[in-house]
């Protein structure tokens, strides 16, 4: 069970985060991206690793270029993932992220939308009682 | 963040036009414009659009008001139909979000001498191979390669870099806003993981409300200008909408990321961070104009090619060159971006940084930047509806230059998001429905289909009505779909 729900946008896509702690909400979030992207997201088996290592100025610059960085790389290089480990190192705003997926196989996965981008637009991220919240928008 | 009703005023100027006075936020430089009418306004208060409209008259060097055309809705920063004009003499800045994530967005119509008699019997045919042969949808590559010196060629002079490689003509050029190149791009200002995104996306329709449709002509209600573009009623034409596909979007998104400290080192206060910008007479200002430009030659190159492709498919179907078919681009208008034009308003001339997001061009009658054999009726102006009613060829007219720096709307607008509409389809058959209606639909899922579905969009009928009134531009000619390809 995905810990995301979809708001309504008027042109794009809502997708609204919640989990225990920063690194779940970190993954969630990355989850909810290729939900988004892949029509059946269980199809894309968890086969290859790629490492992902960032730094920002803030906690929601992190989750955004977090989420920007697995674009890229579905768009220009063609990678699906569907399962992500991610360490966050909250003070200094560093993030250490594993994303496991496949190459896309026109022959077995379809996709159902195209993310062009994250934006900035309502873009949060804060710590609620007992979890974290993030609201992200992305351009369709 | 969720949808909410617009509180604030809205002052009713004229028969189609609303005023968000500059009183109703502290901050706003100039007043709010919104043209609509009475039904239209209604639907337009229900989201957050006349808020956005509001925040851009936060814009330092703005000139004369925050505009908004009648398709508009909410988008992320500036509202989506939202025009605004900023002078660099006045500290006025550049906003990646005023342009959009899709830099040069646009449509082009090209003609043919086929009619409906001639290509119904053929049509489901015709779209089967456009679908097959062009490609739509997410993560496609398209049929021709670039390698690194010939991208950065396409974005230094759009499709003029085509010609050699016999994909496109001298006329095609002509026939395209700002004859498909501006000046000043420089591919060195685009990063490479925008090259990389694009290098192979040139000649793809991409996904969204993209789409390719083939069109008859439905009614002409300017016989004349009809007759100048070479419109005939129960002509069939192609009407190709798409832009600068992930060049674009990775254009815009390095833009945003440079300027998350622009606000401060330039002393700019914004309600939204989406607003992002920098004054037009700064490195990062120019840094992004210049990455600007070259995206929109590349989009421009994108349209070409999308047109070719459909040039040859009508080849193989038909039997005839499309020189035969008299195939001739009627025009290539953009709708998502910054121009530096000259405008006189509030008594004065001057140039001016006009942002359309969303938004296309209606120069009148006589501009110099009008083709020749368009001079006497104003710049064709291109306006995609929905996939089940209508889209619509109009000319530009005088209003636009003392309204709107020049601009009129760009398409229907969105009246329902995308999770409504996929909700309000349920399990009907959305490609029926429309075969039911006379229209072949050819989409890569059903999904798309059911989210791009007519009841999605408001009446484009409706949109074009209050620009026709209005006097920002002319009706000529309705537009009915028969045949549909979506990504």
């Amino acid at each position: 069970m995905l810990m995301y729900e979809t708001f309504d946008h008027t042109a794009d896509l809502g997708l609204r985060i919640k989990a225990d702690d920063l690194p779940s909400l970190f993954a969630d979030a990355a989850h909810a991206l290729f939900d988004v992207i892949v029509d059946d997201l269980s199809l894309v088996q968890p086969q290859q690793v790629v490492d992902v290592n960032l730094q920002s100025d803030e906690l929601v610059y992190l989750l955004f270029d977090w989420l920007n960085h697995l674009l890229f790389l579905f768009d220009a290089k063609g990678w699906l993932f569907s399962r992500f480990d991610v360490q966050v190192n909250e003070s200094a705003c560093r993030l250490q992220g594993k994303a496991w997926g496949e190459r896309l196989d026109p022959s077995r996965h379809v996709l159902a939308h195209e993310v062009k981008a994250i934006t900035y637009h309502g873009l949060r991220i804060e710590q609620k009682e007992g979890g974290w919240l993030a609201e992200v928008i992305v351009d369709i | 963040m969720s949808k909410e009703i617009f509180q604030g005023p809205l002052e009713r100027v004229s028969d189609c036009c609303w005023r968000i006075p500059k009183t109703y936020k502290q901050g706003m430089r100039v007043d709010g414009l919104i043209y609509a009418d009475e039904v239209l306004i209604e639907a337009i208060k229900r989201d957050q659009a006349p808020e956005q409209v509001a925040n851009v008259a936060f814009l330092p060097g703005i000139q004369y008001a925050s505009l908004a055309m009648p398709d508009i809705h909410w988008g992320y920063g500036f509202c989506i139909g939202g025009v605004c004009a900023t002078d660099p003499d006045e500290g006025g800045v550049i906003s990646p979000g005023g342009v959009g994530y899709d830099i040069n967005c646009g449509v082009r119509l090209v003609r043919s001498n086929l009619f409906y008699r001639d290509v119904q019997p053929r049509l489901r045919q015709l779209v089967e191979e456009l679908f097959r042969h062009i490609p739509t949808g997410v993560g496609k590559s398209g049929r021709y390669h670039f390698d690194k010196k010939e991208l950065d060629r396409l974005m230094a002079e759009g499709p003029r870099a085509l010609l050699d490689r016999d994909l496109a003509t001298p006329r095609d050029l002509e026939y395209t806003e700002a004859n498909g190149k501006l000046e000043g791009a420089d591919p060195d200002a685009v990063s490479d993981q925008a090259k990389l995104r694009g290098e192979s996306q040139c000649g793809t329709l991409g996904s969204g409300n993209h789409f390719l449709e083939v069109q008859v002509v439905d009614h002409i209600f300017d016989e004349q200008a009809a007759r100048v573009m070479g419109l005939e009623k129960d002509m069939v034409c192609v009407m190709i909408h798409s832009g600068s596909r992930g060049l674009g979007y990775q254009v815009c998104d390095d833009a945003l990321a440079m300027l998350r400290k622009a606000p401060e080192k330039y002393g700019i206060s914004l309600p939204d961070r989406q607003l992002a910008c920098a004054p037009v007479n700064s490195p990062e200002g120019q840094k992004y104009i210049a990455a600007m430009r070259a995206a929109a030659n590349f989009a421009w190159c994108n349209r070409q090619l999308l047109m070719q492709q459909t040039r040859e498919v009508f080849e193989n179907v038909f039997g005839r060159p499309w020189q035969q078919l008299q195939m001739n681009l009627v025009y290539d208008v953009c709708h998502n971006i910054a121009k530096f034009e000259e405008h006189t308003f509030n008594g004065k001339t001057r140039k001016v940084w006009v942002h359309r997001k969303g938004a296309t061009r209606a120069f009148p009658p006589n501009h110099p930047e009008i083709p020749q054999m368009y001079r006497q009726i104003g710049q064709p102006v291109l306006i995609p509806g929905d996939m089940g009613r209508a889209s619509w060829v109009l000319v530009g007219q005088e209003g636009s230059m003392k309204q709107t720096f020049g601009t009129t709307c760009h398409g229907a607008g969105r009246a329902m998001s995308r999770t409504a509409a996929v909700k309000d389809v349920g399990k009907r058959r959305i490609d029926k429905e429309l075969e039911a209606r006379g229209v072949i639909a050819r989409a890569q899922s059903r999904r798309g289909l059911a989210e791009e579905q007519p009841d999605a969009y408001k009446n484009v009928d409706e949109v074009v009505e209050v620009v026709h009134k209005a006097n920002l531009s002319r009706k000529v000619a309705r537009m009915r779909p028969i045949g549909v390809i979506k990504g």
